[in-house]
């Protein structure tokens, strides 16, 4: 019967906002390339082919059942009899003659077999049709997360993030209603239409297309009224989304706004904005209301004109009494499917939509991995060489033009240089989150393309500028370096990254829970915490890109002193604005237009007076006069 | 409830004008299967033509006249429910910006984002159903039982025989699966979390090669989601079949008795045929109380999220005393002294963030403020716009408590860049002119000029009227910073507080910025964060912060001969090369 489940939506961060009021087929999102897509998703339907048959048949079944109850309702009726006669003014008229109650209760019996029954087979199909929805999209929403970890850094990187996780919710959600309920629905629609319709025309064919005269009625009054709703539809779902941004906005820059005082500016702003919502969803929300009452006049039309048109026929003896509450039982069933097929189509219009974006990320190419060699990584030494790389996220713009440096195990490398140098990039193409586009990178004289690339990235840990923390206890996030390490191995790596005086300050230490990727700390803290986890990883070779910044530079001198033992014939490479944090490298590079303008460590860099001196210069303004 | 109900008085009419429409609609609704009962047992067994026809113009007519009120009905429905969804919404909205910033954080902003649009909507929904759709299922269930009883009483024990039945399985269905629903909206939100983080965390995860370990995880997660789910639409699905035998079992008892009154000559099969119907409504509008339910239970949880929201009041207020009024201290140049202050974040226990700060700025001078990673520096600041309220001690502002200012009037006097720079989509200029809304041109260009951001502007196409995406993502960190400086600037305020907001500037650029702030801003008192020795030296005075108090606050030379944690941190940071240079 009615299932009413509202789709759980939740919105991704800088996903869609949640739709109008209104769902229904105002907005059917049209999908691009239907055959296609309904295969693939009828693959995964596939998967539980049993479970599809077996729900079919009783749909099948539910829904003969569902037609034999008017017929016999009728049937039980005409078990009254009445007699004709003949009055005096020579009119005729009926008067009641028996009721026949044994074939009445024959009848009723044979009702109350098909009524249990078709509950029964009812729950079933409940049940099925909830497996097969749950099973679909559980497989569904595995491939789609297994998918989305093996995508290339690029793609994240390129695509909004919000976009992203709309499709694992709200997506999923649509084709997991779609399938819950659409697919039995429209099952059930099809047949109960024909099988009305066969049956209405055994009755009486003049009968039938009395009824059928309120089609027409419908299908316009409906398909008209959504064309007007359209346009206000439209205008809400913008105004809408301007709304949310709006809220998003100042609720995310609060601060801001507070320490300008534009709270009331803001709020004046928001509600001219929500006004004009209110108006737009009036008008949208008045036709959308008014379709109800439309379909309910033309409903009770059916109703009447059978009525009427029935008796008049019965009068006439062309059927008898029990006919009219025949048809009237399947007029009813006639039309709903068809109001109902209207809604469906829109609700299985939109889930292929849906179903076609999650698709679109399941066809986006995974990160290749065409490394097979075979390498021990603890008998890495950590020796690296670039030659001659170049690459540009866009072919346009190259950000490294030939680039050369090699780095001998054990050394601790610098690179230096300004905003957009390329030298994040660096660390991007070592870890292989983007793809050269020309030259060769190798460690240890193999070529980083021929080492698969979870290899490679065991021997390297990184930490990043924005860190990267997971909603869990501060033990979990450092262990994330390494998941088998002992608590003594992960308070060890604390202690050398100066994170353990913080940590044991909290209340629950290292089982403090990180809240909102961990908004409970302060930014240097979470370096710290980073930090940690890299060393806990003990790699062969050490990333630092930008770790430190927020870090004063006195903890980040003790890192550093913690850190000379641990990286001992390790390879290290370090990227910094802050240039105390690097002045003691075994190198520093200086990265200028995408080459190296530079190299060599800190004294003979300044004696060179180049770049280097520039920069170590404007830095230390002041100090040296 | 008391205070949402508020929000629809001023909207009583049509609130009230709504739901009686709706029973003139059902009514008209209720009188069709009576009229049809008539047109069978009088007009088709009476052989009575001209009665048939016009009971059916009688039966149009009531159509007619139900479908227009339903239509004013909806109307009126939809436009309380809007206009009560607006009037809450802004309401809710500026609730929220009358909040401390405690409490938003409190609040989380993730979370007040989705009450003030989910949460809203859906209470907003809820109030259109109520009008609507409460009144339709009883008006539905009376008035059947009504014109059951019309028709014949035996009619009537059948359906308050299965009555019971109905509830009682709605009842416990309910009551078992409403916690349910909570369960997996948890579980659902747990599974997007995993996503959420993979998404966004994807080089670590990457880069730590633990992309089966994630997979795992989003495994169990996902599977606790399809467990929970299949277990509340397995109980569901228990609710349609019971209906349907309940419902039916009425009919065929319905049809039997009516059999036994037929041959009793007390009705006609008209009666039963009505009967029928009636019954079929009636118990269809059990159905829609249960469906109503749901809905109202789930838009029950999001109104007490928005009454958590109206129902804070916000903790930091302004000043009762208008400024005026209040005795100025007099105390010289003096612009901010702090005096005996501890802080600590509400709602924490331990150590306080901050203890025993004494410090006096005077107008004009640069004070900077250099310590350790979680020393408070940032705290320190805050309290000077009331982010935060001081929990001991006071910090006067021109000689008067700050507590005793309008908030907007103190904050009006600073300008307050922060460590992350937040930028609205706007232009350029718009959103320099945040910081003084009728500055000219002339004045934001010169204001960016002095923030080192005029070069970067005029870079680009549009310049100035450079549209800036969502939270400045087209921007790099130096761009948005200088765009956030120019804008604290161009109010020209008194204190301008940078809080490490020159981090992303790389180093002569930052130090052209400090130069061009000196020059331009000679009156302004400038308090600085940083944690580069070369951005702090050359200011008047420097605040050495060490666990949450001040351990010295001198000039560079002063603090280089006599404090040792300075000392410390000029070392760290000019390693041997500083000493080198020194020649």
């Amino acid at each position: 019967m009615n299932n009413d489940r509202r789709p759980i939506v939740t919105a991704g961060p800088g996903g869609p906002g949640r739709g109008g009021p209104m769902g229904g087929r105002m907005n059917a999102q049209k999908p691009k390339n239907l055959g296609k897509t309904v295969g693939r998703l009828m693959t995964y339907i596939g998967k539980s082919r049993l479970l599809v048959i077996v729900l079919l048949i009783s749909v099948l079944f539910t829904t003969v059942f569902d037609l034999a109850g008017p017929w016999l309702q009728g049937e039980a009726i005409n078990t009254i009899h009445f007699s004709e006669i003949i009055n005096d003014d020579g009119s005729i008229s009926s008067i009641f003659d028996f009721v026949d109650f044994e074939l009445m209760l024959k009848i009723l019996a044979a009702m109350a077999v098909v009524y249990v029954l078709n509950s029964i087979i009812n729950y079933v199909m409940g049940v099925l049709s909830a497996k097969l929805s749950q099973a679909t999209v559980f497989s569904l929403r595995n491939d789609l997360f297994k998918k989305i970890s093996r995508l290339p850094i690029k793609y994240t990187d390129t695509h909004r993030h919000g976009d992203i996780m709309s499709r694992m919710t709200n997506d999923v959600e649509n084709v997991s209603n779609a399938i819950s309920q659409s697919l039995s629905s429209l099952f059930t629609c099809i047949i109960t239409l024909l099988g009305a319709g066969v049956l209405m025309l055994g009755i009486s064919w003049q009968m039938t297309l009395i009824a059928l005269v309120t089609v027409p009625l419908t299908v316009l009054t409906s398909t008209g009224l959504a064309k007007l709703m359209r346009r206000y539809y439209v205008k809400q779902q913008r105004l809408l989304g301007e709304l949310n941004s709006h809220i998003e906005e100042m609720v995310t820059g609060y601060k801001t706004v507070v320490s300008y005082g534009k709270e009331p500016e803001q709020v004046e702003k928001f509600t001219r904005l929500s006004g004009e919502l209110k108006k737009a969803g009036i008008k949208a929300g008045a036709l959308g209301g008014v379709m109800g009452p439309c379909m309910n006049i033309i409903g009770n039309l059916q109703y009447l004109l059978i009525a009427v048109f029935g008796g008049v026929f019965a009068i006439r003896g062309a059927f008898d009494v029990g006919s009219i509450q025949k048809l009237l039982g399947y007029s009813k069933k006639f039309t709903r499917p068809i109001n109902q097929i209207a809604n469906l189509y829109s609700q299985i219009l939109t889930a292929l939509a849906g179903a076609e974006r999650i698709f679109e990320i399941m066809d986006s190419a995974v990160e290749t991995d065409e490394g097979d060699t075979e390498i021990d990584v603890e008998s890495i030494k950590g020796y690296i060489e670039f030659k001659d790389i170049r690459f540009g996220y866009n072919p346009n713009e190259p950000v490294l033009k030939g680039l050369n440096l090699s780095v001998k195990p054990g050394q601790k490398i610098a690179i230096v240089g300004a905003t957009g140098s390329g030298k994040t990039t660096i660390v991007n193409l070592l870890t292989r989150f983007y793809d050269l586009d020309g030259g060769s990178i190798t460690v240890d004289g193999i070529d980083i393309n021929t080492i698969p690339k979870s290899t490679l990235r065991k021997m390297i840990a990184i930490v990043l500028q924005d860190t990267v923390l997971f909603s869990d206890t501060i033990e979990r996030n450092i262990k994330y370096g390494r998941l088998e390490a002992t608590d003594e191995e992960m308070r060890e790596a604390a202690r050398a990254s100066k994170a353990d005086i913080f940590i044991e300050r909290l209340p629950n230490g290292y089982q403090t829970m990180l809240t909102e990727s961990g908004s409970n700390l302060s930014q240097g803290q979470r370096q710290l915490l980073s930090i940690s986890r890299a060393v806990l990883a003990d790699p062969k070779i050490l990333i630092l890109d930008e770790a430190t910044s927020s870090v004063d530079t006195r903890t980040e001198m003790h890192i550093q002193q913690a850190m000379v033992s641990l990286m001992k014939n390790r390879t290290s490479l370090i990227i910094a604005h802050r240039l105390s944090t690097i002045i003691d490298a075994d190198v520093i590079v200086v990265l200028k237009n995408g080459v190296i303008a530079e190299a060599g460590n800190h004294e003979e860099l300044l004696a060179r007076k180049g770049e280097y001196f520039k920069l170590y210069n404007t830095q230390y303004a002041g100090i040296a006069t | 409830m008391k205070k949402l109900i508020k929000y629809l008085k001023p909207y009583w009419f049509i609130a009230v004008l709504s739901p009686l429409l709706m029973v003139g609609e059902v009514t008209m609704d209720l009188f069709q299967p009576d009229l049809m009962s008539k047109i069978v047992d009088e007009g088709v067994i009476g052989k009575n033509l001209s009665l048939i026809i016009e009971t059916g113009l009688l039966m149009l007519l009531l159509v007619v006249i139900g479908g227009i009120m339903g239509s004013l009905c909806a109307f009126t429905a939809t436009k309380a429910a809007q206009s009560f969804g607006n009037d809450l919404r802004c309401d809710v909205f500026k609730r929220v910006m009358s909040l401390s910033i405690e409490q938003t954080d409190k609040f989380t902003t993730g979370s007040l984002v989705t009450r003030l649009t989910n949460d809203v909507m859906m209470v907003q929904e809820m109030v259109a159903m109520i009008l609507r759709m409460c009144i339709r299922a009883p008006i539905f269930f009376l008035g059947g039982i009504v014109f059951l009883l019309k028709l014949n009483t035996t009619f009537s024990i059948a359906v308050a025989c299965a009555m019971p039945f109905l509830v009682l399985a709605l009842v416990i269905i309910l009551r078992k699966a409403t916690p349910l629903f909570g369960t997996v909206q948890y579980k659902l939100d747990k599974v997007n979390s995993v996503v959420q983080e993979n998404v966004t965390g994807a080089r670590v995860i990457k880069a730590y090669v633990r992309e089966d370990y994630e997979n795992e995880r989003f495994y169990g997660a996902n599977s606790d989601l399809k467990n929970t789910t299949l277990k509340v639409q397995r109980l569901m699905a228990t609710l349609s079949p019971i209906f349907m035998i309940v419902m039916n079992l009425t009919i065929i008892a319905i049809i039997y008795f009516g059999g036994l009154e037929a041959q009793a000559e007390a009705i006609g099969p008209g009666s039963i045929m009505a009967a029928i119907t009636y019954a079929t409504q009636i118990l269809m509008a059990i159905l829609m109380v249960s469906n109503m339910f749901q809905s109202i239970s789930r838009a029950a949880a999001s109104a007490r999220r928005i009454l958590e929201v109206l129902d804070c009041e916000p903790v930091i207020v302004d000043g009762e005393n208008d400024t005026d009024g209040v005795k100025k201290e007099n105390n010289g140049d003096v612009l901010i002294s702090f005096k005996d202050v501890s802080f600590s974040y509400p709602n924490t226990t331990g150590r306080p963030v901050l203890h025993d700060i004494n410090l006096s700025i005077k107008r004009g001078q640069t004070l900077a403020i250099i310590g350790a990673t979680g020393s408070g520096k940032t705290s320190l600041v805050s309290l000077i716009p009331r982010f935060y309220d001081v929990t001991g001690g006071e910090i006067l502002f021109d000689g008067i408590p700050i507590k005793s200012y309008k908030l907007s009037e103190l904050r009006q006097r600073i300008g307050f860049v922060m460590q992350k720079s937040e930028l609205f989509s706007d232009t350029i200029a718009g959103n320099i002119r945040w910081g003084k809304p009728d500055a000219t041109d002339a004045e934001i260009v010169s204001a960016a000029n002095v923030a080192q951001a005029d070069g970067f502007i005029t870079g680009f196409n549009d310049g100035y009227s450079t549209y800036i995406a969502e939270k400045g993502a087209s921007l790099s960190g130096g761009q948005k910073q200088r765009t956030s400086i120019a804008r604290a600037l161009v109010r020209r305020p008194e204190v301008i507080i940078l809080d490490d907001s020159t981090s992303a500037l790389d180093l002569a650029t930052e130090a052209r910025l400090r130069v061009a702030l000196r020059e331009e801003l000679k009156d302004t008192t400038v308090i600085m964060i940083a944690q580069r020795i070369a951005s702090v030296q050359s200011a008047d005075l420097i605040a050495v912060i060490d666990n949450g108090t001040i351990v010295d606050c001198a000039p560079h030379d002063v603090l280089m001969q006599r404090c040792t944690a300075y000392v410390d941190i000029y070392n760290s940071q000019m390693g041997k090369g500083g000493a080198e240079n020194e020649q």
